[in-house]
Formats: structure tokens, C-alpha cells, sequence
């Protein structure tokens, strides 16, 4: 899939460092994000994966580089205004809202852009109940787009793990982001349900138009979908360019399975 | 059986998110309804006024505590002392001359008011440490009422409503107040109702559950804080002045002591956080299990011919009432609203069990 070359990136990381007291979890990372691409990041469990999205996503800013979203600088920008500038993410541990149905979570991600007030609340069928069901159509969508019309009013607490991850992915996509951050959404899943997973994130690119930044474990999934990647190791890069060249680069081999194994 | 779900098929959005999609629900809420309307011509004056009006009353203070605590997770120990704002600042409106209608809104805008402050504490600390300082903001309440006269007229001083009048017309009877009592009661009810279809409630629990998921989504947890605080506060000005108006007739500063916002907390836990059946039952269960106990008490000592010194028999029913709570939470932690829900739950497959997930 050819990316789409525009005069600016969407994403754009220029040396960004992220420290932890003494830890220093990521150190002098550059990545550039064009629109339509899938790209990929790995590295092993500590790397500074995750450190480098909560970055982006503004949980942990960073202490020195900046990052740019559509040529606009959002370093240090706090996550609920990030959400609102169309990042969107899901978790490597879930963070979907136990006490609430997959319907009012997915509902959740269109929060940006409802008004959610007292007023409308308390006028309930004059003003709010219009923008609801506007915006329960577009969640509809989504929910049939990722097949989970049979869960939709069960209660996530209930729902076993692969779904629960389609859902987080489902209330990602109904905010319409230009940038979905995926934090491994394949952990812990199966063979058929990891095709499935692939096969709905491409589908998003190919749909809704997302740009994805795709961190996973599992090298066929980052081979088969994403057209770049970037490798890390202990917070720096240590390879990145187009999946096929990076796995063979003997540092990712290296940090990856360890030395005696290499070519 | 009663409650059955098969067959029932909502066909658009607005069906689906109906407030009872059940039928059976809907009835029982509309029944409820009606008995509610009739209740002053079934239920005796003395027992209306005494009993059922509080009870009403109670229950909206607890619904708009619940908001906060139930449904945004802020604990709350000064939730009395917002009530008297809307007490006093009501009063004091009427007094000046201001028509009711007014002075009610002006209560509710006080309590807002004042009650964003207490969210500017929410803000920066959570948990217990939010209890200690909602509990410090009561204590300052408690010393202004009882130490600025403007207010009140002095510690041992009561403040005398002026009659009550609604669109120009005097409001004295007892059904009046009762009706007065039941609608506010019902108002609070459908917003809260409401609220749990809608962006706020949705809000509101995520904020509660997991603020950084809540964060990623654009929800901005400090302002949805601050609207919880101020909306329930809203809830608890209008409540504090219905108190006084309908129930206690003047203000005096230990109508909202620090007792009283534990007495609502305990209503609001008792009953089930976020549960609006919850605050219903525990309002009833705080609020009138105490004297219920004691005259259940007091009744079967004299069928049994018991002698008994007038201390024991003013507290053994004060410690059965204790028990209960005990008993009650410790059978459901979730409070009186899950049981309620556990029921409903078995009569929706009642007699097919295994039907149940």
C-alpha cells in the first residue's frame, strides 16, 4: 500500500525522551506517520513502547522533543484535549468501563462530539434525545462493521477477552480519530481471532480512513498489515523502515531472541 | 413470568432506549405513580405528613447525593450543609419579599455555588481525603450557621418560614405539601432517570471507573467533577428549602448538622450506589425504620406483659436497627437496589431458572 506523501506527516516524533527519575525509558525516538499508513513499533516487554504512546496520548509528556499532529505541536497537551485533536487508543490491559454495556461504552467514544449537559439532561426528549439517536446510529455502524450486534446490551464485565478488545476497538473508531493507537490488541488471542483482529484494523484504514500506530508481539501480524515499522530496544531505536528489511536486521534479531540465534 | 422479555421487539432507537423498555416495568412505575397521586385520600393525614412526605423528601436529597457519590464516585460528607444553604438562602428570599418560585431557584443556585467549591476540593484529592475535606466544609458550615446571626439569629435561633404560595396561590393544607413534596420527588426522579441514557451519565461513570480511559475518550474528568458537585448540590438547595418549607416549617442550624449528612450518606450506601430504587429504600429504611422498630418494640413488650425501665426500651430498638443495616449489607454489599434487582431478576425467567446467565 503506497502512503499517501503529503508536504507534512500526521504524525510527526522528533527526538522525543521520556524520563523516569534516573530511568531513562525512551531517548531520541523520530517517527513520522502519513496518512492511510499502518506502522508498526515493537520491541521487547520494557522497550518503551507503550512510555512512547502515553507520550503522544499526553498521559506522560515528554521531557525534551516535540510531537506534531497534522503540523500542529501537541507536546505536553493534556489526553482529553489530544482526544479531542482525533487521537484515538485502546489499552494493553483493556480500560473498558466494567459497570456499563458494550452499547454505552462504545456510546462513550462519541463523547467529543456530543454535548453532554445538564440542560439537555434534564430536557431529555426536547434536546438530548435528537443528538442520541444520531449519534446511536453511527455507533450502530460500527457495531456492525466489528460484529458485536449480539452483545451490544450485555454487560462488558461478562464478555470474554477477544470481544472485550473488539469492543475498546469499536469505542475508538466511533470517535472518528485521524490516529487510532493500538497497544497490543492481539495480546492473548488466538489464531482465528488474531486474523479477524488484522482483518478489522485494515478494514478501518480501507473504510474510515484511520492511520493506525500498531504496537504488537506478533510479527506476522506487523508483516502481513503494516507498511513501515519501528523497532525499539531499552527506550532507543534501533531499526525502522519497511517490515520485511527490519525483522532481518541483526539488532532486532538480536534484542528479540538474543545472541548465538543470529544469522 | 410478570417480567418477561421474549417477544417484546424494539423496532427504532427511541423504543430501545426508552426509559422501562419492559412493559411490566412501566407499569409498575406508572402504578407507583398513581398511588402516589392518590395517596391523600388513602393514607391517613397524620401518617402522610409525618411519614410520606419526608420520605419523599429524603429520598430527592438522597438521589442528588447518590449523583455525586453514586454515579461520579466523589464521597461526600457534607451534603447537609449545602442543603442548608438552600434552607437558609430560600428563607431568607421569601422573607424579602421574593416569590417562591423564585426563592426555590435561588436556593438551588446558592447550593450550586456553594457546592462547586467543595468540587474545587474533589479535584485535587479523591478517596478518603475527600471525605475529610467535604466533612471540614460541613464543619465550617456548622460554625457559620451557628456564629453569623445575619443568617440565622444565633446558635439556639430558628428562622420562621413565611407561608408557602406556588403561582400566587397559598399553599397550607396538608396535601398541598404533600403534592408540593411528591412533585419535586418525581422531578429529581426523571432527571436522574435520564441522566442514565444520556452523554452526562455516561460521563459521569466513566470518570468514576477509570478516569484515564475516561481522559482518552475527550471526557475532561475535572470539569465532569465540578458539573457532578454542582448539580447535586442544585438537587440538595431545593430539597434543603422543600425541608423546611413543607416538613419543618422554620430553619434552625441543627437541621443540617453533620448527623444529617451521615444519615444521608447511610441512605445513599444502604440503598445501593447508583441505584435509583436504592435511594428510595434507603431513605425509607434510615428514615423510618428507627421509629417502626421502636413501636414494633414498645408493642410486643406490652402484648408480653414486659416490664421495662424507659432507658432499655429506647435503645434495644436503636440496636435492632443497627443489626439491620449490618444484616442488610453484609446479605448484599451493593445495597437494598440489588436485592430489589436480584428479584426482579428471578421473575424475569421465574419458573425457567436455568434459563438465567
Amino acid at each position: 500500500m503506497s502512503s499517501n506523501r503529503e508536504s507534512e506527516p500526521l504524525l510527526e516524533c522528533s527526538s522525543v525522551e521520556r524520563r523516569f527519575g534516573g530511568l531513562v525509558a525512551v531517548s531520541g525516538v523520530d517517527l513520522e506517520i502519513w496518512r492511510g499508513e499502518i506502522f508498526g513499533l515493537v520491541g521487547p516487554n520494557g522497550s518503551g513502547k507503550t512510555t512512547l504512546t502515553n507520550a503522544i496520548t499526553g498521559f506522560y509528556p515528554p521531557n525534551t522533543g516535540t510531537i506534531k499532529l497534522n503540523g500542529k505541536d501537541i507536546t505536553g497537551t493534556s489526553p482529553h484535549k489530544v482526544a479531542r485533536l482525533g487521537v484515538a487508543r485502546t489499552f494493553q490491559n483493556l480500560a473498558l468501563f466494567n459497570g456499563m454495556s458494550v452499547l454505552d461504552n462504545i456510546l462513550l467514544g462519541r463523547h467529543i462530539h456530543m454535548h453532554s449537559g445538564v440542560l439537555r439532561t434534564a430536557l431529555y426528549w426536547w434536546l438530548a434525545r435528537p443528538e442520541e439517536m444520531a449519534n446511536r446510529k453511527i455507533v450502530e455502524e460500527v457495531i456492525e462493521f466489528l460484529q458485536l450486534e449480539s452483545i451490544r446490551h450485555e454487560l462488558v464485565d461478562g464478555i470474554p477477552i477477544g470481544l472485550k478488545k473488539r469492543v475498546e476497538l469499536a469505542r475508538a473508531l466511533v470517535a472518528e480519530p485521524s490516529l487510532l493507537i493500538l497497544d497490543e490488541p492481539m495480546a492473548g488471542m488466538n489464531q482465528e481471532e488474531k486474523e479477524y483482529m488484522a482483518r478489522f484494523i485494515l478494514d478501518a484504514r480501507a473504510e474510515r480512513g484511520v492511520s493506525v500506530l500498531l504496537i504488537e508481539h506478533h510479527m506476522d501480524v506487523i508483516i502481513g498489515i503494516c507498511d513501515r515499522m519501528l523497532a525499539l530496544n531499552y527506550g532507543e531505536m534501533i531499526a525502522s523502515g519497511i517490515p520485511r528489511d527490519v525483522i532481518k536486521d541483526p539488532r532486532v534479531i538480536t534484542a528479540y531472541i538474543g545472541d548465538g540465534h543470529g544469522e | 413470568m410478570f417480567y418477561r422479555q421474549s417477544g417484546i421487539r424494539h423496532r427504532s432507537y427511541v423504543s430501545d432506549s426508552k426509559l422501562f423498555p419492559i412493559p411490566m416495568d412501566r407499569n409498575l412505575v406508572l402504578f407507583l405513580f398513581l398511588l402516589g397521586l392518590a395517596a391523600p385520600l388513602l393514607i391517613d393525614t397524620l401518617y402522610l405528613n409525618s411519614y410520606v412526605l419526608p420520605w419523599l423528601i429524603w429520598t430527592a436529597a438522597a438521589l442528588g447525593l447518590n449523583l455525586v457519590t453514586g454515579w461520579a464516585g466523589q464521597l461526600h460528607l457534607g451534603y447537609a450543609a449545602i442543603m442548608a444553604v438552600g434552607a437558609y438562602s430560600a428563607v431568607h428570599a421569601a422573607r424579602f419579599g421574593i416569590p417562591w418560585e423564585f426563592a426555590l431557584l435561588i436556593a438551588g443556585l446558592a447550593s450550586a455555588a456553594i457546592g462547586s467549591v467543595f468540587a474545587f476540593a474533589a479535584m485535587r484529592v479523591k478517596g478518603l481525603y475527600l471525605a475529610l475535606t467535604t466533612l471540614a466544609m460541613q464543619f465550617v458550615m456548622d460554625w457559620v450557621l451557628s456564629h453569623v446571626p445575619a443568617i440565622t439569629g444565633g446558635s439556639h435561633a430558628s428562622l420562621q418560614s413565611p407561608p408557602f404560595k406556588l403561582l400566587g396561590q397559598p399553599i397550607t393544607s396538608d396535601a398541598g405539601l404533600y403534592y408540593v413534596a411528591f412533585g419535586w420527588c418525581v422531578i429529581v426522579t426523571i432527571f436522574v432517570l435520564n441522566m442514565r441514557r444520556t452523554g452526562l451519565g455516561r460521563a459521569l461513570v466513566a470518570v468514576r471507573e477509570k478516569d484515564y480511559a475516561a481522559a482518552i475518550l475527550g471526557v475532561n474528568s475535572l470539569y465532569y467533577k465540578i458539573v457532578a458537585f454542582a448539580t447535586s448540590s442544585f438537587i440538595a438547595g431545593i430539597t434543603g428549602a422543600l425541608l423546611v418549607v413543607t416538613f419543618f416549617f422554620l430553619a434552625s442550624p441543627e437541621q443540617f448538622s453533620v448527623t444529617v449528612s451521615v444519615q444521608v450518606l447511610a441512605m445513599v450506601i444502604v440503598g445501593g450506589l447508583a441505584s435509583i430504587i436504592g435511594s428510595y429504600l434507603g431513605a425509607a429504611l434510615i428514615l423510618l425504620m428507627p421509629g417502626f422498630a421502636n413501636s414494633l418494640f414498645s408493642a410486643t413488650a406490652d402484648f408480653l406483659g414486659w416490664q421495662m425501665d424507659p432507658e432499655t426500651l429506647a435503645h434495644i430498638p436503636n440496636a435492632a436497627y443497627g443489626a439491620l443495616i449490618i444484616i442488610f449489607l453484609m446479605v448484599e454489599p451493593l445495597g437494598l437496589g440489588k436485592i430489589y434487582n436480584n428479584i426482579r431478576d428471578y421473575f424475569l425467567v421465574w419458573p425457567f431458572d436455568q434459563m438465567k446467565k
